[in-house]
């Protein structure tokens, strides 16, 4: 699978140890998180939508959700031989609208509170996060380049950068 | 440029300007009416071939997955509906036009029919989830907010890096840098020509305000369902361009519309549902564009 593209689209994940180039195009308020574990060299990518499954409702895609995206893809990953205490990760996304005039943002502020809750899951799962491009009103194009360990983030108004390196080289 | 061109200068010199042929525009115009007639409606829908064609594509795609096949402008009409055939005609209008790029905003190819078609399905959401506003008519003008947008294309092409600068420097909106640079935005060119289009005035108003709907006064529930469309699009990253998420979100809009910020989440998730399941309608009109 070395240099071929694997897209991943909103709410989903995709895994792989063949070395693709995963690319999260697009995001708004949403996050790309991307994991990497150097030994085992398994890769993933989660786009995740919102920051937490809905308690009355049965969750139709893991990656929808930052408390059930993270996890799931940890799983899909160890399936492939992946081991959680290696993995480290990267993240971008969470743009928001530039302000809420003078009313309250509260529950608006999706992009902020989508950071926060994939943080947060970062956190609780013991994950070393190597990189981190969040906030902002630009959208994002984020690729991860598993063969190289690369993560590069794009907004459209700027070149692509280089976040950091998930195989630590 | 400041100053030296008026918004009339702006939409007379500007050659590739948007349009909606004339029987799209009938259609619109009757089906507002409250006592729209079905057969005008297919009438108007059969003067102008290439728009049946296109019409009839849609009424057989995958989306309304009909038993049979729908072979004329009457028939969509009585088995889809009034306004269903309503919003396909002003989507078999747009889509051509819509799906250029548009370098002055920074949008690739489809771009700016991603945002447009995604607000027009979060206007609808809302209008129907709120009972607010007609989610037909909250639709089309979800559909055309950005319209402005393809008429001034081209004077801000290669400007967008320094208007951004600007924007972030003064700490102003996108929409307030346009005004900065050419004295009018995008939302006003857009108002012009849905003026110029003899368009309803909900519609006009929706596509002048649907950044700032606390000042069109009185309010207009179509201007929030519009505004909040937009947010949801901007928010899910459907057809950014470069201006991004540069905007003002007024939460008065949503009082209003009686919408509970708790809500916004499940909000977000119908939408998308929504905009996934209505991409079944386009697997076919590329052929049709």
């Amino acid at each position: 699978m070395l240099g071929t593209q694997l897209l991943v689209g909103m709410a989903e994940i995709q895994v792989s140890k063949e070395g693709p180039l995963f690319v999260c195009l697009g995001l708004g308020s949403c996050i790309g998180l991307a994991a990497y574990d150097p030994v085992a060299r398994v890769a993933g990518m989660v786009h995740v939508m919102l920051p937490a499954a809905f308690a009355d409702k049965p969750v139709d895609k893991p990656g929808k959700f930052a408390d059930t995206g993270v996890s799931a893809m940890l799983e899909q990953m160890a399936r492939l031989g992946a081991s959680k205490s290696r993995i480290v990760v990267a993240m971008a996304g969470g743009a928001q609208v530039f302000n809420f005039g003078s009313g309250n943002s509260g529950r608006l502020d999706i992009g902020k509170r989508n950071a926060d809750a994939v943080e947060e899951q970062v956190r609780l799962l013991g994950l070393r996060c190597l990189g981190k491009d969040v906030g902002g009103n630009q959208g994002r194009t984020m690729t991860f380049d598993s063969g190289s360990g690369l993560v590069k983030v794009r907004t459209v108004t700027s070149m692509e950068r280089a976040l950091c390196n998930l195989r630590g080289s | 440029m400041a100053g030296t061109l008026t918004l009339e200068d702006i939409v007379r010199k500007t050659t590739d300007l948007p349009s909606i042929p004339s029987a799209a525009l009938a259609v619109i115009r009757e089906a507002d009416k409250p006592d729209a007639s079905a057969q005008k409606v297919a009438e108007y829908i059969r003067q102008d071939q290439s728009l049946t064609a296109r019409v009839l594509r849609l009424a057989n795609s995958a989306y309304f997955g009909l038993a049979r096949r729908i072979l004329d402008a009457r028939e969509a009409v009585v088995v889809l509906g009034l306004r269903s055939v309503r919003n396909l005609a002003m989507v078999a209008s747009t889509y051509p036009w819509m799906i250029r790029p548009l370098k002055g905003y920074n949008l690739g190819p489809k771009q700016m029919w991603c945002h447009s078609f995604g607000t027009a399905v979060g206007a609808q959401l809302i209008a129907r989830e709120t009972g607010k506003a007609d989610p037909d008519a909250a639709f089309t003008a979800g559909l055309l907010h950005n319209i402005g947008k393809v008429a001034l294309s081209i004077w801000l092409e290669n400007k967008l890096p320094a208007m951004m600068a600007m924007a972030v420097r003064d700490d102003l909106t996108f929409d307030e840098v346009e005004r900065k640079i050419l004295g009018f935005d995008h939302a006003e060119v857009g108002a012009y020509l849905a003026e110029e289009w003899n368009l309803p005035e909900p519609l006009v108003l929706a596509i002048r305000f649907h950044h700032h709907p606390d000042e069109c006064q009185p309010h207009e529930p179509i201007v929030d369902c519009v505004h909040f469309g937009d947010y949801l699009t901007m928010s899910m990253g459907f057809g950014l361009g470069g201006d991004g998420l540069r905007y003002e979100f007024s939460t008065h809009a949503l009082e209003r519309l009686s919408v509970d910020p708790e809500a916004t989440d499940r909000i977000v998730c119908d939408f998308v549902a929504s905009y996934e399941a209505y991409e079944k309608l386009f697997q076919d009109l590329d052929q049709a564009a």
